[in-house]
């Protein structure tokens, strides 16, 4: 039985508002079945372009407290971004992808994420092997597909990890992120 | 200068920052573009049932990727390659962040770590009395749970007021490796 409000919204039309979120144990595992079965291999529609201007580099390495002129030196001499930069591209690339992603499920379209307010950032991996710096100027282009999906049966709760691929105007690796995103009971 | 015969098995790269604050992840959220109000607004947090705001697990994360680029003098001496770590515990305004790198092996001129980040949340500090003479945000908001006492997290230790109550635990968990300079 499906209790869930659900609600007309511009950006997703199955929003399903937080508090209200119910839905019985079956249709949850119909869902994370689903998810399981589709969602491996396969690549998240779209692609996000992040422009890395000097004060967004300068910025995020403040932050930090980083004062190595090579992240937070002068405009005119140019910097590089510091690693913890590679958070600002991915996360912001991830919010477009991930929660404008539909699905055709029995069908009907759904969003991926049914439930922002249940979504967990379980675990994040960033290499840079074979990358090259990003700096300020860059154009960068995040591209994603899907890793592995699994759920916990003892909680219910699903993972998913999205294989993250950043390249420069250039077509140069600038990062490879791997994100484990957690949904709670009723956030798929 | 930092070159291979100065890495040894089970050494600690360390540093420890003090301490989270609400202007800091502001800046956090304004300088990456993730602003969800949980980690900004404490009227929404509570709403969301976490009793105050909540910092960004990636905020965290970027206090190992600094550990890493300093010891390597910012990459001058070689090049962070990975970082792969489990988001454990969540990190609020008023604890401190110690991180911490212990070297598992090392393969040519490859370092390879097991990472760590603990939060201690101070609670509160009482004279001999059991008075209160300080109380800290995790004291005020709620913070340290009966749970938190049952696994063995919260502890004690002399201050120049009395007794510091506080809590330890693991907030991020995973490994590294970095390039040295050939």
């Amino acid at each position: 039985m499906k209790t869930a409000k659900i609600v007309n919204n511009k950006k997703s039309k199955f929003f399903i508002i937080g508090v209200e979120s119910k839905m019985d144990e079956k249709e949850m595992k119909e869902n994370a079945d689903f998810l399981i079965k589709e969602l491996p291999g396969k690549k998240v529609p779209g692609k996000v372009r992040v422009r890395c201007r000097y004060n967004d580099l300068l910025k995020f390495a403040q932050v930090f407290g980083i004062d190595d002129s090579k992240y937070v030196g002068s405009e005119e001499d140019g910097i590089v971004a510091c690693k913890a930069f590679a958070n600002h591209f991915t996360i912001k690339a991830l919010y477009k992808l991930l929660l404008g992603m539909k699905l055709e499920q029995n069908g009907e379209t759904r969003s991926f994420v049914l439930d922002p307010g249940k979504l967990l950032h379980a675990g994040q991996k960033y290499n840079w092997e074979d990358c090259v710096d990003v700096r300020d100027g860059d154009k960068l282009t995040v591209t994603a597909e899907w890793g592995d999906v699994w759920v916990v049966e003892k909680n219910m709760i699903l993972f998913a990890e999205l294989l993250v691929s950043v390249k420069n105007q250039d077509k140069k690796l600038v990062c490879k992120p791997t994100v484990r995103a957690a949904l709670r009971p009723g956030g798929y | 200068m930092v070159t291979i015969s100065d890495i040894e098995i089970g050494q600690v790269i360390k540093a420890e920052f003090d301490q989270i604050t609400r202007e800091l992840l502001r800046k956090y959220a304004d300088a990456s573009g993730d602003t969800n109000p949980i980690h900004t607004r404490d009227d929404i947090a509570e709403k969301a049932g976490l009793k105050g705001v909540i910092a960004h697990g990636l905020f965290s994360f970027g206090f190992i990727t600094k550990l890493f680029e300093e010891f390597l003098n910012g990459e001058r001496d070689g090049k962070l390659l990975e970082v792969d770590v489990d988001m454990r515990g969540m990190v609020r305004c008023g604890d401190n962040l110690i991180t911490e790198g212990v070297v598992k092996k090392i393969e040519n001129n490859k370092i390879f770590l097991d990472v760590v980040q603990r939060t201690i949340t101070p609670v509160d500090v009482r004279d001999s009395n059991g008075n209160v003479v300080k109380q800290f945000e995790a004291g005020e908001r709620g913070y340290v749970t009966e749970k938190d006492h049952e696994k063995g997290l919260v502890f004690t230790k002399d201050v120049d007021d009395g007794t510091l109550t506080y809590r330890e635990r693991v907030a991020t968990e995973g490994t590294a490796n970095f390039e040295l300079n050939q």
